[in-house]
């Protein structure tokens, strides 16, 4: 039985040899090729003296080189970090830090910025470079060579292909050892680690092949990036199943109609993407003239479906199962419902029930369990799906990893997720709103205070909030109210975030203020600002 | 025409101020400009600001990846935006 997520690689690859693992654009990889060039990669690895546990981090889109270079990573009992080389330099090298990276393993295309991280994360000792696209004989890349002072050392596609492709003599991990750290927003203004070990990760993978009813002639393409949990599906579950993950070649999902058309010609069967891309493709995806027969099961997670897209999209395209699935990254996809075809829809659909091995409880504001439609309480999870913790800081497991109140024998962690939740007539859950600072737009989390620290580490900010306005689309529209000393200008404010944020984190609107108003406690009054007049931001944004 | 589209997305779409000053032959899809979300707020601007329906078979790169692009694209519907920019 599989205990690590490699298992599920060594068991696709001993039934499944010749089905193909990955397409990539012109590039296919077998089960085989990939299990043989993963223990390559491990090896290269070990090569460079990684231990069991050691972070690596993976600087590479979501592709044939991010997927062997995660095995190989999983394979040399290491855990993987994703690092967004769109990021601003100065996130990853917080990230980079954080985690005690001194290993990372690129593509040819990013093996050059990879090594440029140097400066910034003076411990990065090693960059190896997968290019699984290649055979071993044509040079790329950055000149190879060992390190030399303040240089990391690059190891080239070569030196990994020389290594012995036979498995592993042994496993270096136990399933509760970690698989992966993935970061996302925090609102102390730097980004914290979640932890996710082999069990939790498998917890879900299982389930999510199960819930998909997926098999070897899956396609199975989700365009999230590495980075964000959703990848978690398209590449583990595919190889659950021996089914093949596509890789969506970048930026196909700007134009709707070429997506539609690029998912029709790939035969994707089955698709796990935010809703937003959804909604594109249901508007001007022309989905009618393309049909997608192929197309079978139609996922969606990480912000709330407006109704009257995800009616238009089942309109347009009758066939496919749509499922949604929620779960912060800290608990993995946790609750699941599935739309009944042909449902009049006038609200957001359920986020459902808890999914295998997992259980899903709400809590009200005394303490007492969410047992009938109208009550309100704060959705809390437990079970083997959980995280591990967030890397490096105790205090902030604790305050979200708490016992679970319903279990007098003995002491068990449960997640608070934040969440507000209600149960509705047929005992599903219904996502409500946050009782913190954080939002989602673009479908990532965002914490209002990491934006608030950024705008606080320029000079000549004074005072700082950032509040969401609630957009259709984008799920929230972040808004900056600024007191700022001397001048300053809309421009050096945005110039100023874009070095220290992602671009889904820089604010959309920033506006100015003589002062913020403050509540009799002396808090800047949020709700006072949230009351803003439309026509004043309108202004203040520059439209 | 230029000048009014340049202005939009340099001011509601670049994320990476190296980008700016735009050029109106840089590539939005190459240099990250345009996503499927940017893109939309694109059409949508444009829409209103020209008094058109964006098709959704005009929805490709050969119309918006510049903003020579878009504005040849526009001016390719001449009947319905004369005199409107």
């Amino acid at each position: 039985m599989a205990y690590l997520l490699h298992h599920l690689l060594r068991d696709s690859a001993a039934r499944a040899p010749e089905r193909p693992a990955v397409a990539d654009g012109g590039h296919a990889l077998t089960y085989a090729e990939l299990d043989a060039l993963s223990n390559q990669v491990a090896r290269a690895l070990l090569a460079q003296g990684v231990a069991p546990g050691e972070r690596v981090g993976i600087f590479a889109r979501k592709s044939a080189v991010s997927v062997v270079a995660l095995f190989g990573v999983l394979k040399a009992g290491a855990c993987y970090v994703p690092l967004d080389s769109k990021s601003p330099a100065a996130r990853l090298a917080a990230i980079m830090t954080d985690s005690g990276i001194t290993v990372v393993l690129a593509g040819p295309a990013t093996a050059g910025q990879a090594a440029a991280m140097a400066g910034a994360v003076p411990a990065l000792r090693a960059v190896v470079v997968a290019d699984p696209n290649r055979d071993g004989q044509a040079a790329a890349g950055p000149e190879p060579g060992t390190a030399t002072a303040g240089e990391p050392a690059v190891v080239p596609w070569e030196a990994v292909l020389a290594e012995p492709a036979g498995a592993l003599p042994a496993d270096l991990t136990i399933e509760t050892d970690l698989a992966y750290i993935l970061y996302t927003s925090g609102s102390t203004g730097t980004p914290k680690g979640v932890m996710i070990s082999h069990r939790a990760s498998l917890t879900f993978v299982d389930w999510a092949a199960r819930c998909t009813g997926l098999g070897e002639g899956d396609r199975v393409c989700s365009p999230a990036p590495l980075h964000f949990d959703l990848s978690v599906f398209d590449i583990f579950a595919s190889c659950l199943a021996a089914a093949c993950m596509v890789v969506a070649p970048e930026n196909m999902t700007v134009f709707p109609s070429r997506l539609a058309g690029w998912i029709g010609r790939e035969q994707v069967s089955v698709w796990y993407s935010v809703p937003s891309v959804l909604t594109m493709l249901a508007e001007y995806g022309n989905l009618r003239a393309s049909g997608l027969p192929r197309l079978r099961a139609v996922i969606f997670a990480g912000e709330v479906f407006p109704a009257k897209h995800l009616s238009r999209l089942m309109d347009e395209l009758p066939g496919p199962r749509y499922l949604n699935w929620y779960g912060p990254t800290e608990t993995n996809v946790c609750t699941w419902y599935e739309v009944p075809p042909g449902a009049e829809l006038t609200a957001p659909v359920p986020i459902g029930r808890a999914c295998a091995n997992t259980d899903a409880f709400a809590v009200t504001a005394d303490g007492d369990r969410v047992a009938k439609p109208g009550q309100e309480g704060e959705l809390y999870v437990r079970g083997p799906g959980l995280m591990s913790g967030y890397w490096g800081d105790a205090a902030k497991t604790a305050s979200m990893l708490v016992t679970n109140p319903f279990q007098a024998a003995y002491a068990e962690a449960a997640y608070r997720t934040g969440d507000l939740v209600t149960l509705d007539e047929a005992g599903d859950f219904i996502f409500l709103g946050r009782r913190d600072g954080m939002v989602k737009t673009r479908g990532y989390r965002v914490e209002l205070g990491e934006v608030e620290a950024a705008l606080y580490a320029h000079p000549a900010v004074r005072e700082a909030a950032v509040l969401p306005v609630p957009d259709e689309l984008l799920g929230n529209r972040l808004r900056a109210v600024i007191t700022a000393e001397g001048s300053l200008t809309r421009e050096e404010v945005l110039d100023h975030c874009r070095r220290r944020l992602p671009g889904y984190m820089v604010p959309d609107v920033v506006e100015f203020r003589q002062a913020l108003p403050r509540t009799s406690t002396g808090k800047i009054d949020r709700a006072g600002l949230q009351g803003t007049d439309i026509q004043e931001r309108e202004e203040a944004g520059g439209h | 025409m230029e000048a009014v589209i340049n202005d939009y997305i340099s001011k509601e779409l670049v994320q990476d101020p190296a980008l700016l000053p735009l050029g109106n032959a840089t590539s939005l899809l190459e240099t990250g400009v345009l996503d499927s979300l940017s893109l939309l707020r694109l059409v949508v601007f444009i829409q209103e600001r020209f008094g058109i329906v964006v098709d959704d078979v005009d929805l490709v790169p050969e119309n918006f990846d510049t903003v020579d692009a878009i504005c040849a694209y526009l001016r390719s519907r001449d009947g319905e935006t004369a005199g409107r920019a």
